[in-house]
């Protein structure tokens, strides 16, 4: 076990080092964080002409007491922009490791203040969209494999290929539309006032995302059922005189959760940052719309904070969902 | 003797699929006498595993039944609501073929035997686990006390099937049906399991049924051995009258395929010719007529009907082997070096 946990450290700390890295490299070559702080003349090659003899620096932009190459000068230095990318990556790197995630080139915030505030409510959005998922899909599946090719097998199939097919976006906007502006029977957006207020707004948005993966998931249970039914087990327990309903709960269900489980750790991570239309049309504050502000504005410290938060979450998810297997299947405990 | 126990008559199972109806079983007539051991025996697909699930009630839901199945004065095949909680299980029970594959991976040994305990006799879990350590204990699995909280994985092929056999033997039923309950193990194992089984048996005054596609294992085991071929019963006798004077030819092909020990070595064992029959929408013939040495015109007309000796022998072939008829039809054969369904035979092959 021991082992096995250290195992999972050394693949984090990879995971978070290529993955920053690449964030951060791509970061730097597609935008300039100094035009969103100074303007647009940081984005041209101004200064370098200016430097270069070939036009004044002219008082004009921002400050007329003083040339706009020197506040742009100055605004580098302060954000550590001047420095080259790869020694920038290591100094964020090192701060990173103390636990100091960097401010906010717009908002002068603390990183790690932003994700305090917005990653709880995406957090929340995503653990009741799971619940919802798994309530749904896992007494449907068991259903439709347990009657399948009837009619009920029949109707979930459709409704599982039309949650499918249809995108988050239109189906938010159709149910925001029905549940909660036509009739009001749930709030329209978020409300931070109590846990209450918080768990009641968020039903809508996490029933939209939460159906959207019960969808998979009961597919991909039901798949799994129809083949574990087909096994010796099953008839064994069937001529053991077991209903139906103890054979299905209790002998097809847990070898037949493989798939699920797995589908489960990636959307978990997945979910964690990328509910971002979701929460867009519920208004909800959360971590996946910081991220396209942050990505929007260059604003390098939040989007690479957030990706840390993010892969880390990942990782962690699926070092449980791993643990998980062990516990659904003696044999991989064995090996 | 009174009724049997378990009665079987006309059973015919077909499954509807897209490329025709598959005739699995058609038309079978067995009866079982209290602690009787009855052996049914058959190549893959002659219906002897379908009959058995058919007695399970552990068809397929698309499967057409027709036929009437009395067991211990049930219909087997409309057991009454209340009755059918606790009659699969308890009254009638099956082990399977490979106990690799018959025990649930993710249980542990013991809950896999105490689940029917509680379920069928409401045993609490501290009695449950106790019988289900005797059970193994009676079925021969060593240090029963450990096993029972083993996964199946942790066990070797025959003791798995001896834990099956616990499982099955749990609530004490009073038929087991045992498909191919050996096939899947190693041959060593494999007599030290039919052994156990009919002991178990014999001590608890328990009919059996055992379906194998190997003579050799019915003999010595067997009350009473039933040949099936295509769907159909063609051969019932007594097991030592089958072994010494069968009248199919198909029984007789059989015999022929394993080795025996009153047999000079190197005696060469003699292949069934041809294919097993085809099942979706089979000829208004004797399905063996193809691969039968002593088939004649008249097989290929009409089905055989059963015939012989109601309840001692029966057969259903219109020329049997080892009688009269039967030598005709050979002889009629072996000069024309070639059976009327075109099957070449020669002269020396099986006429000693």
């Amino acid at each position: 076990m021991a082992r096995f946990i250290a195992r999972r450290v050394v693949q984090l700390i990879l995971v978070l080092l290529s993955v920053t890295f690449i964030a951060f490299g791509a970061l730097n070559f597609l935008g300039d964080p100094l035009v969103n702080i100074v303007g647009p003349l940081a984005a041209i090659d101004y200064c370098d002409e200016v430097e270069a003899g070939l036009r004044e620096d002219s008082y004009t932009s921002i400050n007329n007491s003083r040339g706009d190459c020197e506040i742009i000068g100055e605004a580098k230095a302060d954000f550590g922009l001047d420095k080259p990318v790869i020694q920038r990556y290591f100094t964020w790197l090192g701060n990173i490791i103390t636990g100091d995630l960097g401010t906010s080139f717009q908002t002068q915030l603390p990183v790690s203040e932003i994700i305090a505030q917005k990653l709880p409510k995406s957090l929340m959005l995503m653990v009741m969209a799971q619940i919802i998922a798994l309530a749904v899909a896992i007494p449907v599946g068991v259903y439709s494999a347990y009657r399948a090719g009837r009619a009920v097998d029949r109707a979930t199939s459709v409704a599982s290929f039309g949650l499918l097919s249809i995108p988050n976006f239109a189906f938010g906007v159709i149910v925001l539309q029905f549940f909660a502006l036509r009739n009001q029977w749930l709030p329209a957006s978020f409300d931070d006032t109590s846990i209450g207020t918080r768990i009641h707004s968020l039903i809508l948005p996490a029933t939209v995302l939460g159906l959207g993966i019960a969808a998979t998931y009961q597919r991909l249970l039901r798949t799994d059922l129809l083949t574990t039914l087909q096994e010796d087990f099953v008839h064994m327990a069937r001529a053991k005189g077991m209903t139906d309903r103890h054979i299905m709960t209790r002998h097809a269900l847990r070898p037949s959760l493989f798939s699920l489980i797995t589908v489960f750790g990636v959307s978990t991570g997945a979910l964690i940052g990328g509910s971002l239309v979701i929460e867009g049309i519920f208004s909800i504050p959360g971590i996946g719309s910081e991220i396209v502000t942050a990505v929007v504005r260059d604003d390098f410290p939040v989007v690479l904070g957030s990706v840390v938060v993010i892969a880390t979450g990942f990782v962690v998810i699926n070092f449980f969902v791993d643990l998980l297997y062990t516990w659904l299947d003696p044999r991989v405990r064995a090996s | 003797m009174g009724d049997p126990q378990l009665t079987v008559e006309d059973l015919y199972v077909r499954f509807p699929t897209s490329r025709g109806t598959v005739e699995a079983v058609n038309g079978v007539n067995f009866t079982l006498e209290k602690g009787q051991m009855l052996g049914i025996v058959g190549e893959s697909g002659s219906g002897k595993s379908v009959t058995a699930k058919t007695l399970m009630n552990l068809l397929p839901r698309t499967a057409e039944v027709d036929g009437n199945i009395t067991f211990e004065g049930d219909d087997v095949r409309a057991v009454a609501k209340e009755r059918r909680k606790h009659f699969w299980g308890v009254k009638m029970t099956m082990v399977f073929q490979d106990p690799m594959t018959s025990l649930n991976p993710v249980k542990r040994c013991g809950e896999q035997i105490t689940e029917t305990l509680r379920y069928h006799l409401g045993d609490d879990k501290a009695t449950a686990r106790k019988k289900a350590i005797d059970l193994l204990e009676q079925v021969g699995v060593p240090e029963p006390a450990k096993r029972v909280d083993q996964y199946p994985h942790e066990l070797s092929g025959g003791l798995r099937q001896r834990v099956v056999i616990a499982m099955a033997l749990a609530c004490e039923p009073s038929l087991l049906i045992a498909d191919e309950p050996t096939t899947a193990v190693d041959v060593t194992v494999q007599k030290r399991l039919l052994d156990l089984l009919d002991g178990l048996r014999r001590d608890r005054g328990m009919s059996m049924i055992l379906i194998t596609h190997d003579l050799g294992v019915a003999r010595g085991r067997c009350d009473d051995v039933a040949v099936m071929y295509g769907g159909r019963l063609v051969e019932r006798a007594p097991t030592e009258t089958l072994f010494a004077d069968s009248r199919h030819p198909y029984t007789e092909a059989l015999l022929r395929t394993i080795p025996r020990i009153d047999q000079p070595s190197h005696t060469r064992l003699e292949p069934i010719a041809g294919r097993p029959p085809e099942l979706i929408d089979p000829a208004e013939e004797c399905a063996f007529a193809p691969r039968c040495r002593y088939a004649q015109p008249d097989c290929l007309g009409t089905i055989p009907p059963v015939g012989g000796v109601r309840g001692q022998h029966e057969f259903a072939c219109f020329h049997p082997a080892n009688t009269e008829r039967g030598r005709q039809a050979l002889d009629a054969n072996l000069a024309a070096g070639q059976t009327v369904t075109g099957l070449q035979i020669q002269a020396n092959a099986g006429v000693n």
